[in-house]
């Protein structure tokens, strides 16, 4: 047997190779690169100012606000989209629910296919002052006294663009947790059975510990999710009023196209990398994944 | 065998992917023979001004059969970000609305934008026609860089069944405007006065004018230009405070709609004064049926400003450095005598062509703003684009924060030197 040089492999990895160079790590490098300058995107030249742009970013009062939001973010989906997923998800793969399952999994995976921009616009209806449902609602249940301007009220706003996302991604996790629960083996429960366990053991027993593998792939995709997010913010409050709704992704944004400082924009940029980078090796490490089987 | 195969699929696949990227720069060599195309982008893709250019492209492509036009267009805040966006690369297009003041001296700036000078100059039938003084805000350095078109003012619309009701009249003065919104509270109407805060600059609309108001020109001359500005006059404090005040009027429901909500409000009869721009005639006519006057921002008294400037700036048009010839003739088709009359007729703003707006084609209203424009003793313009974008930020996202009460006009004003010591 002589070892051959392994070149069919290699070819079949160059065009993604070449795509994610060009499409990620080649910008991500750009980007580094770019946040040692100042220039807006009408100057032809950029100017270079060393460390300037990290001092800025430890000034701004808004880049604070903007990783207090973004962590409010990143908890509350933790809770939402990982417990209530799973329970939902594992609700949905009891037995009793077997006839009306599959169309209870259509009606929450709806919300995943809609667009973004559609679904805001539906929300900014939910949540309009004047004739928005969901004061309306509020009213017709005798609790005219929660009713307010949720997007436009600052200790509201985050909070309200937060439920939303909640409302719409919920059905993709769930639909993950299903396809886990699906490949746990019969054997495992009908063992549980004999053993005399009841509903609640074999979800912590059987249920629980089998889909842990999708369950970091859940959490990893929520936390970063939580950490990039920028349609919902953008589209509802456009991280107001004030900056009260601001993420790092919407301050990013507005500050290298609406303010034209593209430098610090970057410096923002690499910020967001680091820091979902950070949490995806922590959550890694943790989790020790693909370490079991 | 196998190998080989697998050798090829892989090369195809990568040369399919580069010639995918390259071929896109192809596409720019846009006059080929006869064919022109022009790409024209501006910002109303709402109606009725999105159909009027619409058939004003028509009737260019008509009586031009070898010119072809794209039309692109994006609603207010997103086309400030797109221009830009597109300004800092090759894929300007031909012809696009532009603001004046800061915002037409950025895009300006990129080198990219043609100067018109040449133009004005070879056809002064045409450019005769346009109303002189409104060059000014897009000329920099003696170059002139953008044709204005519409022109504009901002007042406080109020609705006179209402004021007639309550038995209020218009008032003169500021402290006079307070009492009105006093005495209108009192007589039921629970927010006297609304604005659609999530707009940022309808809130730059506000502040500055107010800063025209209580601050003397000089200073404000020397604080937008960026080279220059301080703000450290204690106006701006009072400005802010003003606003604030005008705020507590508006209610909790201003923070959380836009302008065109409250447009909607004003026109409906729920609401007794909008501050609204003269463009928005037609449209508060068209939604409901209020009968309506307007009055500019009172005169401060403890100010130091001006008394009765009027806030407006014109919109115009502008080429990039690279429009083919085409286009220079579909400029002076938009800004010709007959497309301003027909466009006062349909759109009913005011514009900048001599015998474009007449007693004939506007509305009474719309003609009587005409008149205080022209005769307005002093204009000035819109705050957003006046000062460097970066201060207008902290004073538009500051006034967000002063309706829902977590700031102060003070620190507003310190947020603001502390970034032009940066």
């Amino acid at each position: 047997m002589k070892k051959k040089f392994p070149l069919t492999p290699i070819l079949f990895l160059l065009p993604s190779v070449f795509f994610l160079g060009v499409f990620i790590y080649i910008p991500l490098v750009q980007n580094f690169y770019n946040s040692f300058f100042d220039f807006n995107v009408f100057s032809n030249s950029k100017e270079f100012v060393g460390l300037a742009q990290i001092k800025t970013l430890f000034q701004d009062d808004v880049i604070m606000i903007s990783i207090m939001n973004n962590f409010k973010y990143a908890i509350i989906s933790v809770i939402f989209q990982i417990f209530f997923a799973l329970i939902l998800a594992s609700i949905l793969e009891d037995k009793l629910f077997r006839k009306v399952a599959p169309a209870l999994r259509v009606i929450y995976f709806i919300p995943v296919m809609i667009s973004i921009s559609v679904i805001a616009l539906l929300f900014s209806f939910i949540y309009n002052p004047q004739m928005g449902l969901l004061n309306s609602f509020l009213e017709l249940v005798g609790l005219e006294a929660w009713a307010r301007p949720w997007l436009g009220d600052s200790t509201s706003a985050i909070y309200s663009v937060i439920a939303m996302s909640q409302w719409q991604s919920i059905g993709l996790i769930t639909m993950l947790f299903i396809v886990a629960i699906q490949k746990i083996p019969n054997e495992l429960y009908e063992a549980a059975d004999m053993d005399g366990a009841g509903r609640i053991r074999k979800f912590f027993s059987v249920t629980l510990p089998q889909v842990k593998e999708t369950m970091f792939v859940n959490l990893l995709i929520t936390v970063t999710g939580s950490i990039l997010v920028f349609n919902e913010p953008f589209i509802l409050t456009n991280g107001g009023p004030g900056n009260s709704s601001m993420t790092l992704a919407v301050h990013m944004y507005q500050t290298g196209f609406s303010r034209d400082n593209m430098g610090y924009a970057s410096t923002i940029a690499t910020l967001i990398f680091l820091l979902s980078a950070i949490f995806a090796l922590i959550q890694i490490k943790v989790s020790k994944t693909g370490k079991e089987d | 065998m196998k190998k080989r195969l697998v050798c090829l699929l892989a090369v195809l696949l990568l040369t399919g992917i580069l010639a995918a990227c390259g071929s896109d720069s192809s596409n720019d060599a846009e006059s080929s023979g006869d064919e022109v195309v022009i790409d024209f982008f501006h910002r109303w893709p709402n109606e009725p001004r999105k159909s009027f250019y619409d058939q004003k492209i028509e009737e260019f492509e008509e009586a031009n059969p070898n010119v072809t036009i794209n039309v692109d267009s994006v609603l207010n805040d997103s086309y400030k970000e797109k221009v830009r966006v597109l300004v800092s690369n090759d894929d300007l297009p031909d012809i696009f609305s532009s603001w004046s003041d800061t915002f037409a001296e950025n895009l300006v700036s990129s080198g990219r934008i043609k100067a018109l000078n040449d133009l004005i100059e070879s056809d002064p039938e045409w450019s005769g026609k346009i109303i002189e003084s409104q060059y000014e805000g897009f000329t920099f350095d003696d170059t002139t860089y953008g044709i204005p078109f519409t022109v504009d003012g901002k007042a406080f619309f109020y609705n006179k069944a209402i004021f007639e009701e309550v038995g209020v009249d218009v008032p003169e003065t500021y402290d006079e405007f307070i009492e009105v919104l006093d005495e209108l509270q009192a007589a039921g109407y629970e927010t006297p006065l609304v604005e659609g805060l999530t707009n940022a600059w309808a809130i730059s609309h506000y502040m500055g004018t107010i800063f025209h108001r209580v601050v003397d020109s000089e200073t404000l001359a020397q604080d937008y230009n960026p080279e220059t500005a301080a703000f450290t006059d204690e106006g701006y404090v009072r400005g802010l405070e003003i606003f604030q005040e005008l705020t507590t009027y508006m209610g909790d429901v201003s923070t959380a709609i836009d302008h065109e909500a409250a447009r909607n409000m004003f026109s409906a009869g729920e609401v007794p004064i909008l501050y609204m721009q003269f463009a928005e005639i037609l449209m508060v006519e068209d939604a409901g049926d209020v009968d309506f006057g307007f009055f500019n921002f009172p005169e401060v008294t403890d100010g130091n400003g001006s008394p009765d400037s009027l806030t407006g700036a014109p919109e115009g048009w502008m080429l990039s450095e690279n429009a083919p010839e085409e286009a220079e003739e579909f400029l002076k088709f938009l800004t010709s005598e007959e497309t301003a009359a027909e466009f006062t007729e349909v759109d009913g703003q005011l514009n900048a062509i001599e015998g474009g707006v007449t007693e004939e084609n506007a509305n009474p209203t719309s003609y009587e703003a005409y008149q205080i424009v022209l005769d307005s003793p002093e204009t000035a313009p819109w705050f957003d684009n006046a000062v460097d974008i970066t201060i207008a930020d902290i004073f538009m996202r500051g006034g967000q924060d002063l309706a829902t009460g977590q700031t102060t006009p003070e620190q507003i004003i310190e947020e603001v030197q502390s970034q032009i010591a940066k």
